[in-house]
């Protein structure tokens, strides 16, 4: 005779295995076994049919009990299953961290795009214009209309590269040419700042080349003073290094700014005490300034009775040898993969 | 320029401050003190040699000296052979290190002991010149020789254009000693003149025809003069400076040229003919003979001192040879003249002829400064050679210097430095440079700058020295606050807004490079991409002698360096201007246009340049999309850098802008680049001016369809034709459409080839069904073979 079971049996007989079972395909088969279509659980509605109504309803709740509680079972056996590998997931997925990573594909900028960029946006903080124009220049812009007539001396601080006989048309030696062309464009009050090439007859060796390039800073106000000057640079200097880096400024001479100075920037690495990353003097030639001439106002088409501006400039490859500690100039232009992927 | 350290002090009536001291002293006014060498001779002591014999072994000419210190002798063994028994010679003992650099040490040469080192000039920073050891001309054996040749420090001083009355130790002696907050003390001008008979006027005459090119000529005569040498101390000031000491009449002029700084020049007075001077233009064609012994031929441009017969002069660059001071000579004619700058620097270019007297000139002297310097040097030549000074000098001075008056008010000083300076301050410190202040009724002041002070011509000239002597440490540091009624609105530069591109670009895995534009015209040529070149007429090489004209030629530059330092893989871009001269003419400013090239290196193979190709391609389409929204296309085209197949013509927004292409094995052999390369090179200005402005397109709320098309049409169909057709046969539906593949070979045929394309179908309004979109596939397949025959594979 064969023998029936009763649903709560069979749950019992489940619920033990259930528990017993150590992964999720255990549990899976124990769910088809006990849950499946062919299982005998599933079997046993099949004869309620034969059934009194009222025996049917009691038959119906204890079918419904036990499959509801091996359906939690297995529920509360994947959940503990599950928990049980989380705590060991060290020992199941290790990766060696260590491994090096896999680098991407990236090209980088140039440095000298980098240190322009952040130059420029000193420059813009303080709510000048950034302004460029032409490398070719005239003899007047380049030279006449700051104050550097031809024949005179002081054109020797700059060998000129020429480009025709008549030497009128040169290659610019400074982007001072700007200054004027930024007036007659605009007019007074002026705050511009004008990156760009300039270029030097020199022969090219670590400190010279016959092409770099210059940022300079133009501000034309009625009431402006050489100790807006020296804020507007040590602003600068404070921006692009640390606050607290101290500016200092010496006596020069240039034809187009009256009075002139070089300006000097304390070294960060002594705080002026002098090491030897600024040959123990504690302060860093960093670039040139002054108030502009009144002659070149005037070649501007500036009032100089009614205007007073400075200007300052640097050498943006001096900037980005005092901020990477680069000695040599000739880097910058070599294209060097070496040079490039350090930056 | 060298300046003696003692001389400046000894000017300065300075005694107590260190060189280093002084030395930022002259920096902070404005004199950049390059380099302090102090020369120290400790260590050092004279010695006699006693006897001198050739080394017996040695296969360089060595002598071996036995030499007497006074307490032993000692066998020291030298290089040169002039120092002969009988003189005096420095010996640095072994463990000295001499002034020039060399540490002595107790050794020995070829088999002979020896034990210290006989002293050149330029091992003691005396002299750089000549050979030979150093031979003393006063000393005992064994006495220091700081006794006879006292330590020194030189400072190497950068003096400004403007500034030639510092070319001179009274000059600089004026700012050491206005530094240090006190007067020179010193009157500029001599009161020294000539009292003997004749007059000087009766014994030369002097004309100028040129007085545009010479503004003062004076003439001084003396006579009885014994030429012979200078006096020891003259001597080493001359050394100090730089300058070999000759005679004294020569050392003369050269010492009040180092201390006046005004050149001046000594004619043997006998040999100038017809006892006449004449200044006038070069005749063309004119010789002479120089001191340096080289004979130059002369021109209308240039200015020379003639005498009765010819030119004995270049005037303010060098004397003639003949006429020259020599031991014979008795009577001198002492030149101190005022000479143009300008021309004088234009003669020097033209002849390559710099001298100390050139380098003072051109930068403009004042001709107040010719009168002192001829009375120094008469009062020296009177004292040091004998000479008797004649009275009467002839002065022929025809555009005698006016005198400067800078009126302002001081307020106009603190209004420019930022700061308000005490008057009284202000006026100490113009004193102390013997500027003369006058103040008027009103308070207006008159400042009378020095004769000697030409760079001083207005107000903002006087604030400068004002700083500089009130110190702009004590300028305090301010931002301007000019209340600004008109301002220029932010934009961003065109640089920066490229930085957009840049960023693509490197994300994509290209270097930003950035080159010189200078390059060599030969290689311009040999690529044949000269035309419109602009030419460096006076370049340092022929390396870069003309603007570049494409970003092709440094790119390759920078691909072949990197090659050769074993970097073979190269992918990198650079954003930079050509310049290209325009045809209305040659003497404008040329054409400067931005540019943005891409450079790709690959493997030799015809599919590896395809697929860099493609590669530039969509990091150049990637760049140009973060700029502004194009619409990009390309069309076959032929280029003289260009591989004939494989290069297109790039249109943004319809307009050409420049090509893509695989370089020519031309080009890359020419530039020793093995493999093959794909180049990009376009004008930035329709990248950031054309298109369209980016807009926020709504998402899309329904699903979309992607179906696959395999077109195989004939081989020389572009798919940009395909592509054509299939977005004009689309229908609304289709929403994309790009190819992803082509496939050449036995498969579909010869002369064919199958284009793999990708559509997607998107109905802004509801999910479309597979039956909407095989219908309107069927319609595109139905265009492409109307239109191109095309057939299509499973």
């Amino acid at each position: 005779m064969k023998v029936i079971s009763r649903p709560r049996e069979i749950a019992d007989q489940a619920i033990a295995a259930i528990q017993a079972a150590s992964d999720a395909d255990a549990l899976e088969a124990l769910r088809v076994e006990f849950l499946g279509r062919g299982s005998e659980l599933m079997a046993i509605p099949r004869s309620f049919g034969k059934l009194a109504s009222d025996e049917r309803a009691a038959a119906g709740r204890e079918f419904n009990q036990a499959r509801t509680s091996i359906e939690a079972a297995l529920e509360a056996r994947t959940r503990d299953l599950e928990r049980t590998r989380l705590d060991r997931l060290a020992e199941l997925e290790p990766i060696d961290v260590t491994f090096p990573g896999t680098p991407p594909a990236e090209g980088r900028l140039h440095v000298l795009t980098k240190v322009q960029r952040r130059v420029e946006a000193i420059m813009e903080s303080l709510g000048y214009r950034i302004e460029v124009g032409p490398e070719v220049e005239t003899d007047w812009y380049n030279f006449e209309a700051l104050n550097l007539p031809k024949g005179h001396a002081s054109r020797d601080m700059q060998e000129t590269l020429f480009l025709n006989e008549a030497e009128d048309l040169v290659l610019r030696t400074h982007t001072s040419p700007m200054q004027i062309r930024c007036m007659q464009r605009y007019g007074a009050p002026l705050y511009v700042a004008m990156p760009g090439r300039v270029y030097r007859r020199e022969n090219v060796d670590a400190s010279h080349g016959a092409q770099f390039m210059q940022l300079e800073a133009l501000a034309i106000d009625s009431d402006i003073s050489v100790a807006d000057l020296k804020g507007t640079v040590q602003y600068f200097a404070e921006s692009l290094w640390q606050e607290g880096r101290k500016v200092r400024f010496r006596p020069n001479y240039f034809p187009y700014t009256e009075p002139s100075f070089e300006f000097d920037v304390s070294c960060g690495v002594c705080s002026g005490k002098g090491c030897p990353s600024c040959g123990h003097s504690g302060w860093l030639e960093t670039g040139g300034c002054g108030m502009v001439h009144p002659n070149v106002l005037r070649n501007g088409g500036v009032d100089p009775e009614q205007y007073r501006g400075f200007a300052w400039g640097f050498g943006i490859e001096r900037i980005a040898m005092l901020m990477y500690d680069i000695h040599d100039l000739r880097l910058f232009y070599d294209n060097d993969l070496r040079f490039l992927e350090q930056f | 320029m060298r300046f003696s350290y003692e001389w400046l002090c000894d000017l300065a009536g300075v005694k107590d401050v260190a060189p280093e001291k002084g030395a930022e002293v002259l920096t902070m006014a404005g004199f950049v003190v390059d380099h302090v060498s102090v020369i120290d001779y400790a260590g050092i002591v004279v010695g006699r040699i006693e006897s001198q014999v050739p080394h017996p072994r040695s296969r360089k000419p060595l002598w071996i000296h036995q030499v007497d210190l006074g307490t032993e002798t000692r066998q020291i063994i030298a290089g040169a052979p002039n120092a002969v028994p009988g003189t005096l010679v420095p010996v640095a003992l072994p463990g000295t290190t001499v002034p020039g650099g060399v540490t002595v040490r107790d050794g020995v040469i070829a088999g002979e002991a020896a034990r210290g080192m006989l002293c050149s000039a330029a091992e003691l920073l005396i002299e750089d010149g000549p050979e030979g050891i150093l031979l003393l001309e006063a000393g005992e054996p064994g006495q220091p020789l700081s006794a006879v040749i006292p330590n020194e420090a030189i400072l190497d001083v950068e003096v400004t254009a403007n500034r030639p009355d510092c070319l001179g130790h009274l000059g600089l002696a004026r700012e050491l000693a206005a530094g240090l907050g006190r007067s020179l003390g010193r009157d500029f001008m001599p009161r020294f003149t000539g009292g003997v008979e004749p007059k000087g006027t009766d014994l030369i005459q002097v004309d100028i025809e040129a007085p545009d090119l010479c503004r003062r000529y004076i003439g001084a005569v003396l006579s009885n003069v014994h030429v012979g040498p200078s006096p020891s101390w003259m001597q080493r000031r001359l050394r100090s400076g730089g300058i070999r000491p000759i005679n004294n009449v020569v050392d003369v002029t050269n010492y009040v040229c180092l201390e006046y700084g005004q050149p001046l020049h000594a004619f043997d007075l006998d040999q100038v003919r017809g006892a006449r001077i004449i200044v006038r233009r070069a005749e063309e064609g004119e010789r002479l003979m120089l001191l340096d012994g080289v004979e130059r031929s002369l021109n209308p441009s240039m200015l020379v001192i003639a005498d009765g017969e010819g030119p004995v002069a270049l005037a303010g660059l060098m004397g003639g040879e003949e006429s020259g001071v020599t031991g014979l000579t008795t009577r001198i004619l002492l030149e101190s003249a005022n000479f143009d700058g300008v021309n004088v620097r234009a003669t020097s270019r033209a002849l390559r002829v710099r001298t100390d007297a050139s380098a003072r000139f051109e930068k403009g002297l004042s001709p107040e400064l010719a009168l002192a310097g001829a009375r120094r040097a008469a009062m020296l030549l009177a004292e040091l050679a004998g000479a008797t000074v004649h009275t009467e000098w002839v002065d022929e001075y025809p555009r005698p210097q006016d005198p400067v008056r800078i009126s302002f008010p001081p307020e106009r000083i603190d209004a420019i430095l930022g700061i308000t300076v005490p008057r009284e301050e202000m006026e100490a410190g113009l004193t102390r440079l013997e500027f003369q202040v006058q103040t008027d009724g009103d308070g207006e002041w008159d400042v009378f700058p020095p004769v000697y002070r030409l760079d001083v011509r207005i107000a903002e000239d006087v604030a400068e020295e004002v700083g500089r002597s009130y110190g702009y440490d004590n300028v305090p540091a301010t931002l301007p606050a000019g209340r600004r009624g008109r301002w220029l609105p932010f934009r961003p530069s065109q640089e920066r807004t490229l930085d957009a591109a840049r960023n693509s670009l490197a994300g994509a895995g290209y270097d930003e490079i950035v080159s010189v534009a200078l390059v060599s015209s030969r290689v311009l040529e040999g690529l044949g991409i000269a035309d419109r070149t602009i030419r460096v007429v006076n370049p340092v090489s022929d390396e870069h002698d003309v603007m570049r004209t494409s970003l092709a030629v440094t790119l390759l530059q920078a691909a072949a360096l990197n090659r050769q330092r074993d970097r073979a893989a190269l992918s990198a871009f650079e954003m930079g201007r050509v310049y290209l001269g325009r045809d209305d003419g040659p003497e404008g400013q040329p054409d400067e246009i931005q540019r943005l090239a891409m450079l790709r290196l690959a493997g030799p193979e015809p599919d590896e340049g395809r697929a860099a190709f493609l590669q530039v391609k969509g990091a150049f389409e990637r760049a140009a999309e973060v700029l502004r929204l194009h619409d990009i296309s390309y069309e076959p085209a032929t280029g003289v850098l260009f591989h004939p197949g494989r290069c297109a013509r790039v249109l943004v927004d319809g307009r050409p802008a420049g090509h893509l292409g695989e370089l020519h094995p031309q080009v890359m052999e020419r530039f020793d680049l093995p493999g093959r390369a794909v180049l990009l090179e376009v004008d930035v200005e329709p990248l950031l001016t054309g298109g369209r402005d980016r807009r926020y397109a709504p998402l899309a709320r329904f699903p979309t369809v992607d179906r696959d098309l395999a077109v195989v049409v004939g081989g020389d169909l572009p798919a940009a034709s395909l592509l054509s057709t299939i977005r004009d046969s689309g229908g609304e539906l289709l929403k994309g459409a790009r190819a992803f593949d082509e496939y050449i070979g036995p498969q579909v045929g010869e002369g064919r080839k199958s284009v793999a394309f990708s559509l997607t179908f998107r109905s802004p309004e509801r999910t479309l069904t597979d039956a909407e979109v095989d219908g309107e596939l069927a319609r595109v397949r139905k265009a492409l073979t109307g239109a191109h025959g095309a057939e299509f594979r499973a």
